[in-house]
């Protein structure tokens, strides 16, 4: 019974969190656009008993999602966001392995005040964040004037609503992502393998690619798909810190949704993204599942 | 402790009591005098909650969702009768309304389009979309004569070409953009919803693109007050209002608001009651209070909004009345055209020439 | 027997593979090795002995190249190896913990260090195979570390570290992470290995019986110092200190005051007993403080007074058993107790001696060793 339960835990989760909302977006997807409250059609009538329900059915159907391949925009922005999310990643691993491997080589009682700095941001709200960047990368902002101070620039550098901005943008937000996992494997690599490559007669160097980096694989790859899952379908960085040139996804839905009030086609967007961000998920699951046959417990 | 039982039970009866007589109000950001909400409150022993949005697609999208808890809100004409045909709000009890009467002509007669016979709605504020300029870079970069008063400030590429170099933004919404490139044209009708009037507009505007620093409905404000951009085309409130932020900054930074010669669209915020409004008595309270000459003219004078209410008019601050930014003469008043909603499939073209024009795909 | 006729440390005109002089390491305030001057010999099974902390493992690093001298120096075949880094010398070392690479099959494992040298394949390739054979991992070379047994893994530990055919083998604790009967098959392994491949092998350890198994030469250390270098028969028949007769096997040690004629001393030890009887190569000054160290296995146990140059009476106060030999441990009128093994010739039931039972302890003069520190 006990097991029962705790089998029950996640999947009710899944299902409450997941499943429904996903039943719904999907519905809506099938339905055609309406000036009603909701702005969409059909409305699922119980009260007219089988019949309704029958009705129901018979007026879904997939125009919207057909609709979504006469258009280039729609897979232009999906591209345009992976692309981004991609770039996005790459950075912060650039950026958050040096940082994970510095923690993980500190001296033992540093680490908890360099894991504190690490997630310290989150304490703060991610759009009041996101805003200040918007004032250090502003034109009259923090940054070109510290670089017109110092005499590097003449004029402004314009950062701000570039894509070079969501760049910052993502990789300032996710960076902790990246941090934590990699960090996680770079704590539990046992140094003496490393002074087993030295003996071996590896370099410094090559012994951090043959040795660190193979063994902080599956943290790398945590690390990325925390980063990258989300990036894709990331609204808020790009409409903030982006141009208007940077086509995303998210941008996309927002339009559908809020500008064209279409809630079946904003619907059906949602569900391609779903499903475009579910093949790495799947992919991580499995390199999850990998991990844990290999180590064996 | 028994008697804390009871106090409580009666707190929370109080509570619920009270709670029957609150007033769910859901306005622009930055759109009124709060001490009027005070006022309002003992005026009439209602709670006032007061929300605020900054875009009416959020507002939209929550009326079209229904359930949104309102009893008041302020949607912008063109959104208003769509929502309208939505059914989204319930038609007022004039009877109720005893200020109306304090409504100016001009101004209803304009809304007439939106909600006939202002059944649905009445005027909150109303005012224009145009050119924030600042006067001194515009200067630097043009010359002293330049088009500070004409669409072909930021409409000639020659001109935002030069322009960009100090920066120039627009709003992030068609249909302001489009009436105007429209009405630069020399497009005969600036409401003109046809695939042949798009496609203009969409030539006009892809024209300038490349120099337009960013589309967006707020950010300009603060943009136009720090000094960031020189040239914003926008509402005439908010320009207004990074005129004063900018004069409070004492930052050297001088932005001046105006009405293109060509042409302005005007626009009107009106203040409407959801159907399903939890409380449709308190609704017709607040919409009253605010008619009261007195309490317009001071939300006018605080927000340098022009509004349609005439009694008001004798209250209002010299620096409101007297500007013709914010009342415009007649003349200019002439010609100013009122555009209406896009239908749903023109709705989608609208959309999508828009994304077009901003991101080049 | 090779063995026994193998002894270069005793053959002036022999050059050191190792040779450690006057190295002193410190970190920080504390004093790791503590000036010590050392030569190892190509071909030997050198034992590094000694409690944790003793700085035999410091010792080895520095080998390694893991750790740089504060002071002194340390030649590797001639040559002064401090600027030479880690992966540049010709000296493997085996991990305590075998630091085997987890994401690599046991085949890459042995071929690391091979790969790095830039060899060809079929080279590599070869090596590998025969590290295989020597250490009978055929069976395992395409299994991960953590798909192995721990006695296994050891093995590929030391077919990785001998794969490069290193000057010089460092083993830290080698045999640590195994089970004892294990750890005693292993240990005869090393020495073939060692002898097959004909490496010179320095072991740490601090399980004397491995150092005195496995060893040509066992080097005890203490807080830095070297203690005692000798061959283990040497360490443990003639030590030359308490310390290190103390620390290899059981040990009686009287303290007295040597009143010395000849090479024989006397030692006065306790009020009213005779003077203890024992030969020195060593000078005493006259009641210079003195300790007689005596095996267990050399104290003769019997309930008649035997004839003997030292005889001493007691009471037994405990018997250990411990299958083939018994240990008794007989107290003194003066409060000393002594230990004495005798071997389990015949039955349990028939054992001469029980607790209580007054008993007669005896040794020759010649059976324990006098020392002076």
């Amino acid at each position: 019974m006990r097991r029962l339960v705790l089998i029950l835990v996640p999947y009710l989760w899944l299902l409450c969190l997941f499943l429904i909302p996903f039943v719904i977006v999907m519905k809506i997807s099938l339905s055609d656009v309406a000036l009603s409250i909701p702005p969409y059609t059909p409305q699922l009538d119980l009260s007219a008993g089988w019949q309704g329900i029958r009705d129901f059915f018979a007026e879904l159907d997939f125009e919207n999602f057909a609709f979504l391949t006469t258009d280039d925009l729609y897979w232009k922005a999906y591209l345009s966001s992976l692309q981004i999310a991609a770039i996005s990643t790459v950075l912060t691993l650039l950026v958050g392995f040096p940082i994970a491997y510095a923690m993980a080589q500190s001296p033992d009682e540093w680490r908890p005040t360099l894991m504190m700095l690490v997630i310290l941001p989150f304490w703060t709200s991610f759009l009041i964040r996101v805003y200040s960047w918007m004032g250090i990368l502003a034109n009259e902002g923090v940054l070109n004037q510290v670089l017109l101070w110092l005499g590097i620039i003449d004029s402004p550098l314009q950062i701000l609503n570039t894509k070079t901005a969501v760049y910052i943008g993502i990789v300032y937000t996710y960076l902790p992502f990246m941090i934590l996992p990699i960090y996680a494997a770079l704590e539990r690599l046992d140094g003496s393998l490393l002074e087993a490559a030295e003996d071996l007669g590896c370099s410094r160097i090559s012994a951090f690619w043959l040795v660190t980096v193979p063994l902080s694989k599956n943290g790398v790859i945590a690390g990325c798909f925390l980063v990258f899952i989300p990036a894709v379908g990331e609204f808020v960085i790009p409409s903030l810190l982006g141009g208007s040139k940077t086509l995303m996804i998210g941008k996309v839905l927002w339009e559908e949704f809020f500008s064209n009030r279409d809630w079946p086609v904003a619907s059906a967007v949602a569900v391609i993204l779903l499903l475009i961000l579910v093949i790495p998920i799947v992919l991580f699951q499995r390199q999850e599942q990998k991990q844990r046959e290999a180590e064996g417990t | 402790m028994k008697k804390t039982l009871i106090t409580t039970t009666a707190l929370i009866a109080l509570g619920t009591a009270a709670a029957a007589e609150e007033v769910h109000v859901y306005n622009w950001s930055d759109y009124i005098d709060e001490e009027l909400l005070t006022k309002f409150e003992e005026e009439t022993g209602i709670d006032l909650v007061y929300d605020v949005f900054d875009s009416n697609e959020l507002l939209e999208t929550k009326m079209l969702a229904g359930g949104s808890g309102y009893d008041v809100v302020v949607p912008t004409g063109t959104f208003l009768q769509r929502q309208i045909a939505a059914g989204a709000f319930q038609k007022l009890d004039k009877s109720q309304l005893p200020n109306i009467e304090n409504m100016w002509d001009v101004i209803s007669e304009r809304t007439e389009v939106y909600d006939p016979g202002s059944e649905y709605s009445v005027n909150y504020m109303w005012g224009t979309t145009g050119l924030g300029v600042n006067t001194a870079k515009v200067a630097e970069v043009l010359g002293e004569d330049a088009p500070v008063d004409s669409l072909s400030l930021i409409f000639d590429p020659a001109n935002i070409e030069k322009l960009s170099e100090c920066g120039v933004q627009v709003l992030d919404a068609p249909t302001e953009m489009i009436p105007a490139a429209l009405t630069y044209a020399g497009w005969e009708d600036p409401d003109d919803h046809s695939q042949e009037a798009l496609d203009k507009a969409e030539e006009v505007l892809s024209a300038i693109r490349p120099h337009v620093q960013k589309f967006h409905s707020s950010e300009y404000i603060n943009a136009l007050a720090n000094g960031d951009i020189c040239v914003a085309f926008g509402w005439s409130g908010d320009i207004l209002q990074a005129r004063d932020r900018a004069a409070e900054a004492d930052n050297g930074v001088e932005v001046e608001y105006h009405i293109p010669k060509e042409g302005a669209l005007m626009w009107f915020d009106q203040m409407a009651i959801p159907t399903d409004a939890p409380n449709p008595e308190a609704a017709h309270k607040f919409l009253n209070f605010i008619m009261d000459a007195q309490n317009m003219a001071a939300a006018s004078n605080y927000v340098y909004y022009a509004n349609g209410n005439k009694a008001s008019q004798e209250f209002l601050a010299e620096d409101v009345i007297g500007d013709p930014a914010i009342y415009p003469d007649e003349e200019t008043l002439d010609n100013l055209y009122t555009v209406t909603p896009f239908g749903p499939k023109e709705q989608r073209l609208l959309t999508r020439m828009w994304t077009r024009v901003k991101s080049g795909t | 027997m090779p063995q026994t006729v193998f002894a270069p440390w005793d053959d002036p005109n022999e050059k050191p593979l190792i040779s450690f002089q006057r190295v002193t390491k410190r970190f920080g305030d504390f004093t790791a090795i503590d000036d010590i001057s050392l030569d190892i010999f190509s071909r030997e099974f050198f034992a590094l002995l000694g409690p944790s902390g003793c700085g035999k493992t410091t010792l080895m690093r520095m080998l390694a190249g893991f750790e740089t001298p504060t002071e002194g120096k340390i030649f590797l075949a001639g040559q002064d190896i401090a600027p030479v880094p880690p992966n540049k010398r010709a000296v493997n070392m085996m991990f305590q913990s075998y630091a085997l690479f987890p994401h690599l099959t046991v085949w890459d494992n042995i071929a690391f260090g091979l790969k790095r040298e830039g060899k060809d394949k079929d080279a590599i390739e070869a090596r590998v195979n025969e590290m295989l054979k020597l250490t009978r991992l055929e069976k395992f070379k395409s299994r991960k570390p953590h798909q192995i047994s721990g006695g296994q893994r050891q093995r590929v530990a030391l077919a990785r570290s001998l794969a490069k055919a290193p000057k010089l083998l460092l083993l830290d604790e080698p045999l640590g992470a195994l089970d004892a009967k294990l750890r005693q098959d292993t240990q005869f392994e090393l020495v073939d290995i060692q002898e097959k491949t004909g490496t010179t092998f320095v072991i740490v350890t601090h399980d004397q019986e491995e150092a005195m198994t496995v060893a040509s030469r066992v080097a005890v250390m203490d807080e830095g110092k070297l203690m005692q270098v000798s061959t283990p028969d040497r360490i443990y028949e003639s030590p030359d200190s308490v310390y290190v007769a103390d620390f290899i096997g059981d040990v009686n040690i009287i303290e007295g005051r040597a009143h010395q004629t000849g090479d024989n001393v006397q030692v006065i030890w306790a009020e009213g007993q005779p003077p203890l009887m024992a030969k020195t190569q060593k000078d005493f000054s006259l009641d210079q403080q003195c300790w007689l160290a005596i095996r267990p296995e050399k104290v003769a146990i019997s309930a008649e007074r035997p004839q003997a140059p030292n005889t001493l009476r007691g009471r037994i106060l405990d018997i250990a058993y411990l299958g083939n030999i018994s240990t008794y441990h007989v107290e003194l009128p003066t409060g000393h107790v002594i230990k004495a093994q005798e071997a389990n010739t015949r039955r349990i039931a028939r054992r001469s001696f029980t607790w209580e039972d007054e008993v007669w302890l005896s040794w020759t003069d010649t059976a324990g060793v006098l020392l002076d520190r």
